[in-house]
């Protein structure tokens, strides 16, 4: 069982802190989603922890070791860090061989990872040749490369199309559930959503949520209502005796907010307001996620330290 | 972890490159072009008219360091491609381990071609310059052969170290190149006496059958390796302290 520890991690670049005291542990067994928007320190955390940058204070373990001091790294840590990183005049076989010979791991595999992700037509094909798509599926397979218990990929569904997508989920789902630790950033939370069984969520380098992605939903999901109704003056007089207040949606459409759809229709039964469309609104998940994030950008606009602007991870 | 495993794996790196292993093979296919070009036209005039014979029969060697300077800058430039780096050290992880080990694979790789590139030179000049050809027994030609191999692979490593430094291949080329084609001799001569602690003028005080000015051909030398280490020391400075 292998995790990723981080313990009070903190990283600053001249003034700005792009991790922020992060504590938490990404566990093994299922897919960990790392959220939060551009710039809010993913990429400069999965850095720490791969030992390229180092951190100001605090410290991120991998099974409880720097990173720097496994001896096959590749076979405890796939990392996937940007799509770009292979030389353009390589091609993809080369560019797996090279990372294979280093952590001695045996050529056949390159083979194996190359099939594993669709690109093995296109092994001795350059990588300048290669689209978006391609070269992520050439990270991934950099990843997979060494059959690690820890798989750290940033952004892994930029640039993908739809069935790569579907691809990519079908795969994280799988190494997940055969116990490895999987950690997967992205600014989208559609997107992440689809894949993650628990979140991380941070803003500005702060941990914001550390939690089960359906918990989060539930606990974001505020009740609201969505009512269409001829007769807004008296739904909106009997809601406010309520204590509830409506808003106009548009479409001659209203909603009802902090009310389940069974306290609206019983008001409007016994007041006898003709109701024409009742429902229940889910807060998405999207909803949820920017409402917990914003909240920590005005934080942070209003602290000083952040003048000096954030560095793009 | 090993040093074996990541010697081969900067050797891949090296090979699977087309601008690393084509400024390799440019050290030798240019500096033997340029001698035959040279010696067939002017080679014989030149050596009529006297003057320094070793000397006369080492000159495209001046080519020949070009070459090995675009070939230390090519083969670390590719790490500072977008994220290579990263990639690099996410499987090496001790930066000395990756640093030194790709330091080697240049210098034995360098060493390969440099070694063929001044035998070439010599005995392809000598063939055409009929009567007044010199021998490998000449004074001082043993000694320029394996010395001017050595000083190609020196700087090599000095391109090498500074592309590290500067992260960029363009930005050692263009530091070094016209340096060594042109501003060194302009420094050389304006400045007298400081021409000699130059990392290239060692080429000028090497390939003679005797030794000529302050410094004599092995110490011409040393001060070449001298810039060659601190080059190295500064790249790997750079390497062990950035982040990545």
């Amino acid at each position: 069982m292998t995790t990723i520890e981080l313990t009070a991690l903190t990283k600053e670049y001249g003034g700005t802190r792009a991790v922020d005291d992060l504590t938490c542990t990404v566990e093994p067994g299922r897919v960990t989603g790392f959220l939060g928007p551009n710039g809010a320190g993913k990429s400069t955390t999965m850095r720490l922890v791969l030992g390229l940058d180092r951190p100001t204070s605090g410290a991120a373990t991998v099974g409880g070791r720097d990173y720097t001091t496994l001896d096959t790294p590749l076979r405890t840590v796939g990392a996937l860090l940007d799509a770009h990183s292979a030389h353009p005049s390589r091609t993809a076989r080369d560019h797996l061989r090279l990372l294979a010979a280093s952590n001695r791991i045996p050529t056949g595999r390159v083979d194996e990872v190359l099939e594993e992700t669709g690109i093995a037509p296109v092994a001795g094909r350059r990588v300048r040749t290669f689209s978006l798509g391609m070269r992520q599926r050439l990270g991934i397979a950099a990843a997979l490369l060494g059959d690690p218990p820890v798989l750290m990929l940033d952004e892994p569904a930029n640039g993908l199309d739809p069935e790569g997508f579907v691809w990519m989920r079908q795969l994280l789902r799988r190494l997940a559930a055969e116990g490895r630790t999987v950690l997967m950033s992205s600014h989208l939370m559609n997107e992440t959503s689809a894949v993650a069984d628990h979140l991380v969520v941070l803003g500005r380098g702060r941990l914001l949520a550390d939690i089960g992605t359906t918990a989060f939903i539930d606990r974001s999901s505020a009740p609201r209502v969505q009512v269409r109704t001829s007769d807004p003056a008296r739904l909106r007089a009997s809601m406010a005796a309520e204590g509830h207040e409506v808003r106009e949606t548009g479409g001659a459409r209203w909603v009802v907010e902090g009310a389940t759809a069974e306290e609206v229709g019983a008001v409007a039964a016994r007041e006898g307001i003709p109701v024409l469309e009742l429902n229940d609104v889910r807060v998405s998940l999207e909803d949820a996620y920017l409402a917990l994030t914003s909240g920590a950008a005005q934080f942070a606009a209003a602290s000083p330290r952040t003048t000096t602007g954030t560095r793009e991870v | 972890m090993s040093v074996a495993p990541v010697i081969h794996s900067e050797w891949i790196k090296i090979r699977s490159v087309r601008a690393s292993w084509g400024s390799l093979l440019a050290v030798l296919v240019v500096t033997v072009a340029v001698t035959a070009l040279v010696f067939a036209t002017v080679g014989e005039a030149e050596a009529e008219d006297g003057g320094d014979l070793v000397k006369g029969a080492f000159y495209p060697l001046n080519f020949a360091q070009a070459a090995a300077i675009a070939y230390g800058a090519t083969a670390v430039s590719p790490e500072y491609r977008e994220g290579a780096l990263r990639v690099s050290l996410a499987a090496v992880p001790r930066r000395g381990l990756l640093y030194w080990s790709k330091a080697a694979v240049i210098t034995l790789t360098a060493l390969l071609v440099a070694l063929p590139t001044t035998l070439a030179t010599f005995l392809v000049g000598q063939s055409l310059v009929g009567e007044h050809a010199i021998g490998l027994d000449h004074p001082g030609v043993l000694r320029s052969l394996v010395g001017g191999a050595l000083y190609l692979v020196l700087m090599t490593l000095l391109a090498a170290g500074l592309t590290f430094l500067l992260r960029s291949a363009v930005g050692t080329l263009s530091l070094l190149i016209p340096f060594v084609l042109v501003g060194s001799f302009v420094i050389g001569d304006a400045a007298g006496g400081i021409g000699v602690w130059l990392p290239d003028q060692a080429g000028n005080h090497f390939f003679r059958e005797a030794a000529t000015g302050r410094l004599g051909p092995w110490a011409s030398l040393a001060v070449t390796a001298a810039w060659a280490a601190v080059a190295l020391g500064a790249g790997w400075w750079a390497v062990r302290r950035r982040d990545a």
